[in-house]
């Protein structure tokens, strides 16, 4: 078995989140199956290792994102190519932004994303703060907390990752939270994201044992705990 | 005649809490304000001839506030102080009211007040303080301070319109320590740090927010790590560096979960705290400072205070329960989190371990950062775990997640008490780490169930 490898992209620039909650879901869920997996942290002038199976990028104050969203524009052609070939990758909230094609900042103007997702992001006076709940085609209901003044919106053709039920999710309209593109997801979710909403992680999980040319299957494990925390936290004010 | 009117209104409400024991201190205060809007700064400022002296930062406000008062009560020095939780503008004018009287005068000669950071600009053009103690800034309920850079920059915004008043900041907090760099009119903050530190530290620590030049956003060297982005670090050529300290705590040293000494700059008189933690170095070397810039007292004086001090309110307070020794830890952040780790549970590995993680208003809504704090360093632990609270099972899920095991989840705070009770036995420890309400009603269980202990043995 080869070992499975997430990147955790800029984690100390954009982890401000309980984002290591998220990497700790994968591994955790994957080390519980027996399946080997290894975790390497990307900085700002760092190389993203060609071998990866996994991305994940976190959210980040404003100003972490100026120095981040440069890094990336470095990063784009391989997290693109990584992304066409079916490669899973989960971004949050700042790091959701800078993947789209830009994000217009209070503080320090416009801020070019990557465009791997077509949705644009603008600073605004609402802070959209509060448990939010999402019911998703693709994974059943999903929890968590967002706190976000940026507001997304679709551009051309794009996928969300489920309706509002509760909350504001990409921004106080439209009712849309998040994204998906091929196997790439964007979300304002935190919470930690994963932890409480297994299903997402173990789908990653899949297609990162795909991405890596593997075909095993994995094992259900006992989520009694993660769907009770889930319940809860739904019901939360 | 207004403001007379706002104290009465003031006065009354308080009178009423009290006799309803709601025990609420911010109605009072909101009620003196509609009647006169300008009701805080008329009752502050210029009002004390010893001074004001404002402490705020995320962590360790309510320790440095309560050993600055402790120094000021062995001066002899009359003052005036806001409880903890009532540190908004309302809470600090419920405070206010109750001790001012009908003419608006005041009888002490200094005013302390913890004030949230949020509600600082706002109180500080107000009331113009004539010190301002920044203790630390990390992360902390983002959900209702936003991010950490915005507070810094109300901060510094706010220091350049206080031009007379005095800066006692953390020089081991590079996004603290930048707020008093290149000041105008060549003012100068007056720093104090740590210089060493040799007891236990976290491995897994995701808690430091603040390890760039916050000029530049070069990365900072840090020869010295504490905790989070605590330490002592320098910028690269000739960036943003830790400046040099005025009050430096040095040869610091713990002793188990009882105590920790240190020394101040070259003196050869050793503090001894009664209370464990390099938290609380932090919070007595910025006390000591103050003690020394704002109010000119004596060295013999100061640190004489600082010994006899104990922890705060449900910080680090040991009560007894059903003849069993309960430590009650306040946490609400990961930083405070990793830090109470640090200094109690590293080698207290079979002892009864209770969270009890609410996300009411006060503790903030969100409970992200539990996913950020070092459970992981809590491997090997081979005791007991109770959780409880609104949010017990996303704390149980925490731990899961961390490794550790035999978690029993209890979000019903009767029946976690029962819990508590049939997990340990007399005499043994047990350490509750609740967030700020669940310590509320912990705290008063706790002291009520002692209480009909006491009654039923006498």
């Amino acid at each position: 078995m080869k070992a499975i490898k997430i990147a955790h992209m800029y984690p100390e620039r954009m982890s401000i989140y309980g984002d290591f909650g998220n990497v700790l879901a994968l591994s955790q869920r994957m080390n519980w199956r027996g399946i080997k997996n290894e975790t390497v942290m990307v900085e700002v002038g760092q190389k993203l290792p060609k071998d990866i199976d996994l991305i994940f990028i976190g959210g980040g104050q404003d100003k972490g994102q100026v120095v981040v969203a440069k890094d990336l524009k470095s990063k784009s052609s391989q997290i693109k190519e990584f992304v066409e070939s079916g490669g899973p990758l989960l971004s949050v909230c700042g790091g959701y932004q800078l993947l789209g094609e830009y994000f217009i900042s209070n503080d320090y103007g416009q801020i070019e994303g990557i465009g791997l997702f077509n949705v644009i992001s603008k600073a605004t006076d609402t802070r959209m703060i509060g448990n939010i709940v999402v019911q998703s085609e693709k994974f059943g209901q999903l929890v968590g907390f967002e706190n976000h003044s940026g507001a997304t919106e679709f551009i051309g053709r794009a996928q969300p990752l489920g309706t509002v039920k509760k909350g504001f999710g990409n921004n106080p309209n439209d009712k849309l939270e998040g994204v998906i593109y091929k196997n790439a997801l964007g979300t304002y979710l935190h919470g930690s994201f994963l932890p409480k909403n297994p299903k997402v992680a173990d789908w990653l999980i899949r297609q990162a044992i795909k991405h890596s040319g593997q075909s095993f299957k994995i094992k259900e494990l006992n989520d009694e705990l993660e769907n009770s925390a889930r319940k809860f936290a739904a019901k939360r004010p | 005649m207004r403001s007379l009117l706002a104290i009465m209104a003031a006065k009354a409400a308080l009178r009423a809490n009290r006799v309803t024991g709601s025990g609420g201190t911010a109605l009072p205060g909101m009620l003196a304000q509609k009647l006169d809007k300008d009701i805080l700064a008329k009752l502050v400022k210029n009002n004390f001839p010893g001074g004001i002296i404002v402490v705020t930062g995320t962590n360790g406000k309510t320790t440095t506030t309560k050993l600055i008062a402790n120094i000021l009560e062995e001066a002899g020095i009359t003052y005036v102080h806001n409880k903890a939780g009532s540190n908004m503008e309302r809470g600090l004018i419920s405070t206010m009211a109750e001790s001012t009287n009908l003419s608006g005068k005041v009888e002490a000669e200094v005013a302390l007040f913890e004030v949230d950071e949020a509600f600082m600009p706002r109180v500080c053009r107000a009331i113009e303080p004539d010190t301002i103690v920044v203790t630390n800034l990390f992360r902390d309920q983002l959900d209702r301070y936003g991010e950490l850079d915005k507070i810094a920059r109300s901060f510094r915004n706010l220091f350049e319109e206080l031009p007379s008043t005095k800066l006692v900041l953390n020089s081991d907090d590079p996004l603290v320590a930048s707020l008093g760099y290149d000041l105008e009119n060549e003012r100068k903050a007056i720093y104090f740090g740590v210089g060493d530190y040799n007891g236990p530290k976290i491995i897994n620590d995701h808690t430091a927010d603040s390890i760039f030049d916050p000029f530049t956003q070069q990365k900072l060297h840090y020869t010295e790590k504490y905790f989070g982005h605590i330490g002592r670090y320098r910028g690269k050529r000739g960036g943003f560096t830790r400046p040099k300290p005025d009050f430096q705590a040095n040869n610091v040293k713990q002793k188990g979960i009882e105590s920790i000494k240190f020394a101040v700059n070259n003196s050869t008189k050793v503090v001894k705290l009664d209370m464990p933690g390099l938290f609380n170095v932090y919070n007595s070397i910025a006390a000591y400072a103050v003690a020394k810039v704002s109010l000119d007292l004596e060295e013999n004086n100061i640190i004489y205070a600082l010994n006899e001090s104990s922890a705060a309110f449900g910080r680090s307070e040991v009560l007894n329960y059903l003849n069993r020794e309960v430590l009650i830890l306040l946490i609400k952040n990961p930083t405070g989190l990793n830090q109470v780790i640090q200094t109690y549970l590293l080698k207290e590995k079979d002892r009864l371990l209770v969270f009890v993680i609410n996300d009411n208003f006060a503790d903030g809504r969100d409970i992200s950062w539990l996913w950020d704090a070092a459970f992981e360093d809590l491997k090997g632990y081979m005791g007991k775990v109770i959780v409880g609270g609104t949010r017990a099972y996303d704390m149980a899920l925490r731990l899961k997640y961390s490794g550790l095991k035999g978690v029993s989840v209890e979000p019903d705070e009767s029946k976690l008490m029962e819990l508590i009770e049939k997990n340990s036995t007399k005499r043994s420890k047990v350490f509750i780490l609740p967030t700020y309400t669940a310590m509320l009603s912990i705290r008063s269980k706790i002291v009520s169930g002692d209480e009909k202990a006491k009654e039923f043995w006498q």
